[in-house]
């Protein structure tokens, strides 16, 4: 456990040595930024249209659903490069030759590499709650609801993060690593899409739903409403955990080649 | 404190090392010396747990090496061919995390830290970053790393290479040190370097051990040493009356430009006191009178190009 703290500390004093975290949140928070003015500004016009008994106003917490699911799509083009660089570069710069002769369990290594770039993705999600501020100042959210928003996010992140760590596993090029996890995050969200499409075309009623419930996106959408299923909480610890066990043993691979 | 027996390594069809057997002894230095491919580090890198052997067996203190690779891991220190280090940390970061890893507590932390910043005489650069240092100070900080749990066993590999001549000789001093405290394996392809530094030396070509033995008897035709004379001229019976000294068993007269004699004897400060005074006496203008050193090195290569090259 002592190995994986020091791993961690390690960890978060390169990013933080580095231009990338400051570069990754800067551009995280400004489009972040960006679609809450947008979202303000919708959330604005409907409530005029409907002062005036134009059509149905929209509700606040249906626009919040929106946001976040917006960010949550977007968090699967930050992960990238905060996850490239875990395994890549220590292949790079012949520092796994460190790592491996310390008395270091290699379950601690991946503990301890996870958890800092999950922190990381944790402290940019953090600062986006000054949008629930600026909701509870001139709106009136369900708080409950966002509160279950940010646990489904804080799941999301989980799955994301480890799923970069394990392609990062692989290579040793920080590149290649952070395009891979770009498009595996990616296609996981197109599950969604194909696994409907799949069902409304073609009747294949086994592998639809299949793959419906492969992909994050449907899962997050539940606790983004406000609904918290046990399957969802399940669906993306078992993903963590089984992309944390891959990612022990394509480490513990390295010294077999 | 180490043994080795039968230890293979292949890549695929490749044989990287061959059936190595060998022991180091508590304290002992010993030199790894082989060409560039010959199997040193793949030998290092299955010692220190990096990396399995395809069949053979290896321990440490006792501590198999496939077996408690967590204990062997707490007893060595290992230097790898390219200092494992982050150019992004400081000096002082660097080792401090080296020293998580190693599991020190906090409370010995600085102390330990401060011992190997003043071993490795990284004073100066403490606070600077890894990778705005040159080649030389990063070799030292990868020493550092490698000796800052005070390790039984240190593991070395070409720890002087890219150093210059300076600092070659303070990583030498450093690590003759160490002799008695520590077992230290050493490997390079330099052979002046072994001289210098080891008790004992291995050498391996592709992947076999060719010579184990310790430094002092290596190369030397039982106990008898060559000494080079240079003189101005070959004075009068200087063959003879040399020949005639007790202890010398051969005398040879190479005359090309200056007059160069190589005389063979028993190892031993009279005979070469008396052999000097006979030069003298025999008014052959002594020039010069030295050792012959070049016996290690022609036994070495002889070894490594197969040409033979016994030992009695």
């Amino acid at each position: 456990m002592s190995g994986s703290i020091g791993i961690l500390k390690k960890e978060l004093r390169s990013y933080f040595y580095s231009p990338i975290a400051y570069v990754i949140l800067g551009v995280f928070l400004f489009i972040m930024g960006v679609i809450f003015a947008k979202f303000v500004d919708i959330y604005q016009h409907f409530n005029s249209v409907q002062r005036f008994g134009g059509g149905q106003g929209i509700t606040l917490d249906k626009l919040a659903t929106y946001l976040y699911q917006n960010m949550a799509f977007i968090l699967c083009f930050v992960t990238p490069f905060l996850t490239m660089k875990l395994y890549a570069e220590e292949k790079r710069q012949h520092t796994f030759e460190l790592l491996f002769t310390a008395p270091l369990r290699k379950f601690d290594l991946v503990l301890g590499k996870f958890l800092a770039a999950y922190s990381m993705m944790v402290f940019m999600v953090l600062v986006s709650f000054i949008y629930v501020f600026f909701m509870i100042l001139w709106g009136n959210p369900e708080l409950p609801i966002i509160g279950t928003t940010y646990l489904g996010l804080l799941l999301a992140l989980a799955c994301y993060v480890s799923l970069g760590g394990l392609i990062s596993a692989m290579t040793s090029s920080q590149a290649i690593a952070a395009v891979w996890t770009f498009i595996a995050l990616l296609l996981l969200w197109l599950l969604q899409s194909l696994g409907q499409g799949i069902t409304a075309k073609t009747g294949f009623v086994e592998w639809g739903p299949l793959l419906v419930f492969l992909s994050p996106l449907g899962h997050f959408n539940s606790f983004s409403e406000g609904l918290i299923h046990v399957k969802d909480i399940v669906y993306f610890l078992s993903f963590t955990l089984i992309t944390l066990y891959f990612t022990h043993c394509v480490v513990e691979s390295n010294r077999w080649r | 404190m180490i043994e080795v027996k039968e230890l293979t390594k292949k890549y695929g069809d490749r044989t990287a090392i061959n059936q190595l057997n060998f022991s180091v002894a508590r304290g002992e230095i010993l030199g790894f010396l082989g060409q560039n491919g010959a199997g040193k580090t793949t030998t290092m890198k299955i010692l220190t747990g990096f990396m399995p052997a395809s069949s053979g067996t290896a321990s440490i203190g006792g501590y198999d090496v496939f077996e408690n690779p967590l204990e062997v891991k707490r007893k060595i220190g290992y230097l790898p061919e390219t200092p494992p280090i982050y150019p992004e940390l400081l000096v002082t970061e660097y080792l401090s995390f080296v020293a998580d890893l190693r599991g020190i507590p906090k409370s010995e932390k600085s102390k330990k830290t401060d011992k190997v910043i003043e071993l490795c005489n990284l004073g100066d650069v403490r606070r600077r970053l890894i990778g705005n240092l040159s080649k030389g100070f990063r070799q030292r900080v990868g020493l550092a790393q490698a000796l800052i749990h005070d390790p039984e066993v240190l593991i070395l590999d070409e720890p002087t290479v890219g150093l210059d001549p300076k600092q070659v000789n303070e990583a030498r001093n450093l690590i003759k040190g160490l002799r008695q405290e520590k077992t230290v394996i050493y490997s390079t392809h330099i052979l002046s370097e072994v001289a210098a530094t080891c008790d004992r030396i291995i050498v391996i070509d592709r992947g076999n051990i060719v010579a184990q033995e310790a430094l002092n008897t290596m190369g030397a035709t039982g106990n008898l040493i060559k000494t080079e004379i240079l003189v101005r001229r070959i004075g009068d019976n200087l063959k003879q009356r040399l020949s005639a000294v007790s202890g010398v068993k051969g005398v040879n007269i190479i005359s090309n430009g200056t007059h160069r004699l190589v005389v063979e004897s028993e190892a031993k400060e009279e005979i070469m006191a008396e052999v000097s005074k006979v030069v003298v006496e025999s008014q052959s203008g002594l020039i010069r009178m030295s050792p012959v050193q070049q016996a290690l090195e022609e036994y070495y290569l002889s070894l490594i190009t197969g040409k033979g090259g016994s030992l009695s």
